[in-house]
């Protein structure tokens, strides 16, 4: 095989007229396990990929399908092509609403939203950011349940408005200030922020022992 | 009276406030009791994944179990579709791996708690449908929602990935239980597709077009209010139907509610105290109020007439008749000849079932 061949794209073709030049991206190099070893060993429910027949019925199932450039099949054979940096920075990775559509459908029963957030976990550990957006709401939904052991909704998106400095928060706060609003005069918002339970510390030290141990499928 | 421990989740406490209200308030009627799990914490949701291993996530749910188990043997119920995936993925993991388990029970032994797998996880509509079931369900129903056209959405983790007790594909306890409830219940092949769930704060232009099209196709349908038994897909659909209106100009204000909020209602308990039906943002209390005050006076008046379908004279309706019985298996000539009288599907059945019983005859050859 040759190592080393780069993207190819077939020529345009420049004749007005003519058919829309179609890009073909050929993998660029020969597979290259690294990568896919490194899936199977650091990223939660990685092992998985290796049931994957490339059968596209997770892709086709997907809602959000149509706003991904990589669709769940894609990342799969990216991994085993050994794609790390396309991988873990594609924001695909991270749209996944778990609708659960693609794991019941999937003929070999492969857990993708599993897989996906796995893959985002590992991604964001790594570095990588692939959705800037729903990280941020991420991490100040898990601190939520990490300091209370509940998650606090105003608190949430309060923090979520505020994480990116001034002017985007303003700009955040005020697309969704109508919503706050109507949700408070509706009782469905508190004013006040909730208490953390009573096993609150215990369930920090829990929480600490379990990233400790990492990645928990070893057992 | 059938005990179980209640799992309400952190948005029932707050942005579905009134899904727990009207789920405490139906208990009674249905001979239910609800224990809530004491000092319960948070599932982690969908999104926790960011800042959470999988193993952390284990810990966390499987808390809640060991302090569920250890104040006595009742199914946990959770009402929230996320609280229930979650918490029973988990379960059933638990129980499936026992390596799994001692590793989590070493964890968990830091605050004294244990788990020992002997308790199930269990969905509302599951509990209402399968412990409770139609039956008790229909005998509780004081005020029958007779009239009342309701969209039974389903969304997704309500069903799946389990499918424990419905179908993942074609899912109808949702739709049975409003039956039982005397709404009229309006299929919509949209019942399934998800609303956006979490992603929805964070990238909302690209969950809009599919609220869009879940309310759409709900209200084609001629869905006077949606049902769902999921707050994500509660919220989703109704506080940005303003936004969704905006941005996509489209003319949405369409009443989404609990089915709990409908069960109270047609158990004849307080729409506000019971039902919480003042807590929904887009107005529902006076559209359901319509629907059932409209069904009583239709009712009143004596049914004896001839079948009119529409503006159809009986000559035309018979003409139609042969026209579809000339279409036969014809799909496309069906649909012609459905579009030239103007009929929908009810009428086909109606014009159908009037030439069987002979209300409907042709001119006399």
């Amino acid at each position: 095989m040759e190592n080393d061949t780069a993207a190819k794209t077939v020529p345009e073709r420049g004749a007005e007229g003519s058919p829309a030049p179609k890009k073909i991206v050929k993998a660029r190099r020969a597979y290259e396990p690294a990568f896919a070893r490194e899936v199977f060993k650091n990223v939660d429910s990685g092992e998985e990929i290796k049931l994957c027949m490339q059968c596209g019925v997770c892709s086709g199932s997907c809602p959000l399908k149509k706003e991904m450039k990589y669709s769940p099949r894609k990342i799969f054979t990216m991994i085993r092509a050994g794609e790390r940096e396309m991988v873990l920075s594609s924001p695909d990775i991270m749209l996944c609403t778990s609708c659960y559509r693609c794991k019941v459908r999937c003929p070999r029963g492969i857990p993708v939203i599993d897989v996906m957030h796995g893959l985002a976990h590992y991604a964001l550990e790594q570095g990588f950011e692939p959705r800037h957006d729903s990280a941020q709401f991420g991490r100040k939904f898990w601190d939520n349940i990490y300091k209370k052991g509940r998650v606090d909704e105003t608190d949430v998106a309060i923090r979520y408005t505020l994480a990116d400095g001034l002017v985007p928060s303003i700009k955040k706060g005020l697309e969704m200030q109508d919503l706050g609003l109507q949700q408070l005069l509706h009782r469905r918002l508190k004013i006040l922020p909730i208490r953390p339970i009573r096993g609150a510390k215990d369930l920090k030290k829990m929480l600490d022992k379990a990233a400790a141990a990492k990645h928990g499928r070893k057992a | 009276m059938k005990k179980y421990f209640l799992y309400p989740g952190c948005s029932l406490e707050a942005s579905a406030s009134h899904y727990l209200i009207s789920v405490k308030a139906i208990a009674k009627p249905l001979d239910l009791e609800w224990v809530e799990i004491e000092d319960w914490n948070c599932c982690g949701a969908s999104v926790s994944y960011v800042g959470a291993n999988e193993l952390q996530i284990m810990v966390l749910n499987a808390r809640n179990l060991a302090l569920a188990e250890a104040a006595g043997g009742y199914d946990i119920v959770a009402p929230c579709s996320s609280c229930y995936v979650i918490e029973n993925k988990v379960n059933r993991e638990l129980k499936a791996n026992p390596e799994l388990m001692a590793q989590v029970n070493d964890i968990l032994a830091e605050a004294g708690l244990s788990y020992h797998g002997s308790l199930e996880v269990r969905h509302l509509l599951d509990v209402l449908y399968n412990d409770v079931g139609l039956d008790a369900v229909k005998q509780a129903v004081k005020r029958p929602l007779t009239g009342l056209k309701v969209a039974g959405y389903v969304g997704c983790q309500t069903t799946r990935p389990f499918g424990e007790y419905d179908s993942v594909e074609n899912p109808r306890v949702l739709d049975e239980l409003l039956a039982a409830l005397g709404a009229e219940v309006v299929d919509f092949p949209m019942k399934m597709q998800c609303c956006g769930s979490g992603l929805f704060l964070t990238e909302m232009e690209r969950s809009m077009p599919l609220v869009r099209e879940i309310i759409e196709d709900a209200e084609a349908h001629g869905a006077d209010v949606v049902a769902t038994a999921c707050p994500m897909c509660q919220m989703n659909l109704e506080i940005y139907q303003g936004k969704i209106n905006k941005a996509l100009r489209t003319h949405f204000r369409r009443p989404i509610v609990f089915i709990s909020q409908l069960m109270a209602v047609a158990m004849g308990l307080d729409s506000n105290r019971a039902g919480a039906l003042n807590r929904n943002i887009v107005p529902a209390k006076r559209v359901i109020m319509k629907a059932l005050k409209g069904a009583a006076t239709q009712v009143k008046k004596p049914n004896e007439e001839p079948v009119v379908i529409g503006r159809l004279t009986p000559q035309q309706q018979y003409q139609a008749f042969l026209d579809l019985t000339a279409a036969g298996d014809n799909a496309q000539a069906v649909y012609e000849t459905m579009k030239k009288y103007r009929l929908d599907p009810d009428g086909v059945k109606k014009i159908k079932k009037a030439v069987e019983e002979g209300t409907l005859v042709g001119p006399s050859d």
